[in-house]
């Protein structure tokens, strides 16, 4: 009896609850869990294009160390997610900084804002389209028609610096992202903070070290840590730019795994390079979380 | 208060149900494979599916001409059946359309007929995606195909495949610029018969493409395509070398033969016979730079005439049509590599594949056997710049009368396949960059070869046979 009565009260207490959260429940298990659970299966499986599920246990990790191609991917993978990463916070915080600080006036600012979002809003194809073009080995080529210009002879941009042209598009387009968030930041500082600062006659890099930077101090790691992951997983733009080429120059850890996948329709192969990926995505977030103090960002603001 | 919150939990089950519901209809049409005829009771109306890649529609409406033709034949034989076909054309890239088939396949939507090229036929055929058309070589309707195409559609000793169309992948020759060179107008005509019966070698072609640049009367000797594709396994069969072995179902690896394609693309870059930067350049680069003159010879592709209409790759011409192509182009085949030796091309041939759920095969393979006549074969090969598969499409007017196709017809006698294996393509992903790495002087032809043995070995491990 009493039994019953305890559970129509712990029906009573968490019956709503989780009738009104069971729909993301089964969204977030459906969409994150299950996904990474069938990687992580499939990538114990030879599975291609027949799409049969024959367990061959490690052998797909034991090619994948194997692979000739690792070191080189792997060296690749690291140039590409730290460069673009520091182009993404770095020039984000720039940008942030002069259509928030610099120009003080809200609807300039807003419109150099919105110039920097353009690329995000276009089709990736079409952004880039656009770096293809102003690339292009031939004499036809943006770059290359400038060199003309001055006497030079046309030059293989994607051939000779293939990962500086995908760190180039990527960082670009990244920095968008870290300027809505700094610009918004920005913004939340008091004004008062400023015009003291003004009138105890502090220069402009004063402002920026004291005032700025350390109001801003959880957005840039919210940047970094959401970017690094979004880095890790990201090949779309490298597959458009260069396909990873020339040879492996510019294979990053994701393209490879979608190449290994869909290209060659090696299912599982491709699965054990993602699960290898997840890894190391978690091992770096785990490891960025600590190294910020990310649990204090709970912490209540330190402004206002 | 009580009161609000009953309202929202009836709000949300009805959202949620709504949701439900909404996600779990089908479209009943899509699944559908047989549907009875409105019209009349007693006929029964068969719809089989069909779908081909873009651009070239006439693949499929050329299904729906031959399903007409199989319905009067019904009629005559007094059966109640109809066949209707529907079409669908996919646009994405060729991974793209292998990957919606599988997905397709294993929901239980794929079409009936899927319209692929050749060298798909393994993985198809061993994923148990599509059945056997043995009795296609039986019958009447394919007597006549040319004998070798029967090799593009044969995997494990069966066939697999309705063959469909083929094509040529000629060298084009700028006319203009061996004029400057100073051959005379019978030289240029007669070039192609001299490949042929080879006379005019590989060698020749280099030293020819050389003088030209050296002459200044070509910026550039030769042109291949910027991306992988076909064309660059023209050279390792025109080296003696094999790429499959049937017995055995493996790709293999002929060292000696690929050292020698390796150095053949080496070659050519070393002595700047081909602009630096070749592989990393548009399509549409190689277009202007072959249409405006600047390039000798070009190994192309027949349907580029049809490119060449569509864009305005010349300079002051804009869009060039055909004739202006005949004038200024010749074709020939890839010249042998030694004197006296075999010219060479290669095809990469579609053809029909009939899914392995399709129900209605018999209906299907007289389908097929209708859409193979000459007209229909001449409505494509005319429209799209293919070839025919059949001697009595070749003979047909109207495809005799194309100022274009009637000329390299005989390239098909020459012609030589890709394996049909599914281990080809990352075989030739791997033999592409290393021609990459040799072309942009990273590897010598040697270092490339070792390079490709571990990468091969590691790629296709028990599907690889090595020769040495």
């Amino acid at each position: 009896m009493e039994k019953t009565q305890r559970f129509s009260l712990y029906l009573r207490k968490w019956g709503l609850p989780a009738f009104m959260l069971s729909p993301f429940m089964i969204l977030v298990t459906v969409f994150y869990f299950l996904p990474v659970i069938l990687i992580v299966v499939l990538s114990f499986t030879s599975m291609g294009s027949a799409m049969r599920w024959d367990f061959i246990g490690f052998q797909n990790y034991r090619f994948l160390f194997e692979d000739p191609n690792l070191p080189t991917i792997l060296t690749n993978t690291l140039i590409y997610v730290s460069f673009t990463l520091g182009i993404n916070v770095l020039f984000g915080l720039t940008l942030a900084l002069l259509t928030t600080y610099f120009i003080q006036k809200e609807s300039i600012g807003l419109f150099f804002r919105t110039i920097w979002m353009l690329p995000r809003m276009s089709p990736p194809v079409v952004y880039v389209l656009l770096w293809l073009w102003f690339f292009d080995p031939s004499s036809y080529g943006v770059l290359n028609s400038i060199r003309e210009l001055m006497g030079l002879p046309p030059t293989m941009w994607l051939v000779n610096q293939p990962m500086t042209a995908v760190i180039l598009a990527n960082g670009l387009i990244g920095a968008s992202f870290g300027m809505i968030i700094f610009s918004a930041a920005i913004k939340s500082i008091p004004q008062d903070l400023f015009k003291a600062a003004k009138v105890d006659g502090a220069g402009h890099w004063s402002i920026i070290k004291d005032i700025i930077l350390p109001a801003l101090r959880w957005p840039i790691m919210f940047v970094t840590i959401w970017q690094l992951l979004s880095l890790l997983t990201s090949y779309e733009y490298i597959l458009l730019l260069t396909n990873g080429g020339p040879g492996f120059d510019s294979t990053v850890l994701a393209l490879y795994s979608y190449h290994k996948a869909f290209q060659f329709f090696e299912f599982g192969y491709g699965a054990a390079v993602s699960v290898v990926l997840v890894a190391v995505a978690i091992v770096l977030t785990v490891m960025l979380w600590k190294l910020f103090g990310m649990q204090k960002i709970e912490r209540g603001a330190r402004i206002d | 208060m009580e009161k609000l919150k009953h309202l929202m939990i009836l709000v949300l089950c009805l959202g949620f149900t709504f949701t439900v519901l909404a996600g779990c209809s089908t479209d009943e049409d899509a699944a559908g494979n047989e549907s009875a005829g409105q019209e009349n009771e007693a006929v029964e109306v068969v719809t089989i599916t069909a779908q081909a890649p873009s651009p070239e529609t006439t693949r499929v409406d050329n299904l729906v001409r031959a399903a007409e033709m199989l319905n009067e034949e019904l009629e005559k034989e007094g059966q109640n059946i109809r066949v209707e076909v529907e079409t669908q054309m996919f646009e994405g890239s060729w991974e793209d359309y292998y990957r919606q088939f599988m997905l397709a396949f294993q929901s239980g939507k794929e079409p009936d007929i899927y319209v692929a090229s050749h060298p798909n036929t393994g993985w198809l055929a061993d994923g148990g995606y599509i059945q056997p058309l043995d009795e296609l070589k039986e019958s009447e309707a394919y007597a006549d195909v040319y004998p070798v195409l029967w090799d593009a559609v044969t995997y494990k000793g069966h066939v697999w495949g309705a063959i469909q169309d083929t094509e040529a992948r000629p060298v084009f020759y700028n006319k203009n610029i061996l004029r400057e060179m100073g051959w005379s107008e019978e030289e240029i005509e007669s070039l192609p018969e001299k490949v042929k019966n080879g006379e005019f070698t590989l060698d020749d072609l280099l030293r020819v493409a050389e003088e030209a640049v050296s002459s200044g009367a070509a910026k550039y000797g030769i042109l291949h395509r910027p991306v992988n594709g076909p064309d660059f396994q023209v050279m390792l069969y025109n080296f003696g070398g094999q790429l499959y072995d049937p017995e055995e179902n493996k790709i293999v690896f002929d060292k000696e033969a690929v050292l020698k394609q390796l150095s053949f693309f080496h070659e050519i870059a070393q002595k700047n016979l081909i602009p630096e930067g070749l592989l990393s350049m548009e399509w549409s680069n190689i277009h202007s730079m072959v249409v405006n003159g600047e390039v000798l010879f070009y190994f192309g592709g027949i349907w580029n005439i049809y490119n060449w209409g569509q864009d305005d790759f010349h300079k002051e011409l804009g869009k060039v049509d055909p004739e202006w192509v005949m004038e200024n182009f010749g074709m020939m085949l890839y010249p042998a590599a030694e004197e006296g030796g075999q010219p060479i091309t290669l095809s990469h041939p579609f053809a029909y594949f009939v899914s392995s759920n399709a129900e209605h095969k018999d209906l299907i393979v007289r389908l097929l056997e209708h859409v193979i006549h000459p007209d229909l074969q001449t409505i494509h090969n005319v429209e799209t710049y293919h070839l025919p598969v059949t001697e009595s499409a070749a003979e047909h007017p109207d495809y005799k009368a194309n100022i274009t196709l009637g000329d390299i017809a005989y390239m098909t006698e020459y012609t030589t396949f890709l394996p049909n294996h599914e281990g080809y393509e990352p075989y030739s992903n791997a033999v592409f960059k290393a021609i990459e790495a040799v072309q942009l002087g990273r590897q010598t032809p040697e270092e490339a070869l070792e390079a490709l043995e571990v990468q091969l070995k590691n790629d296709l491990r028990d599907q690889l046979t090595i020769l040495e």
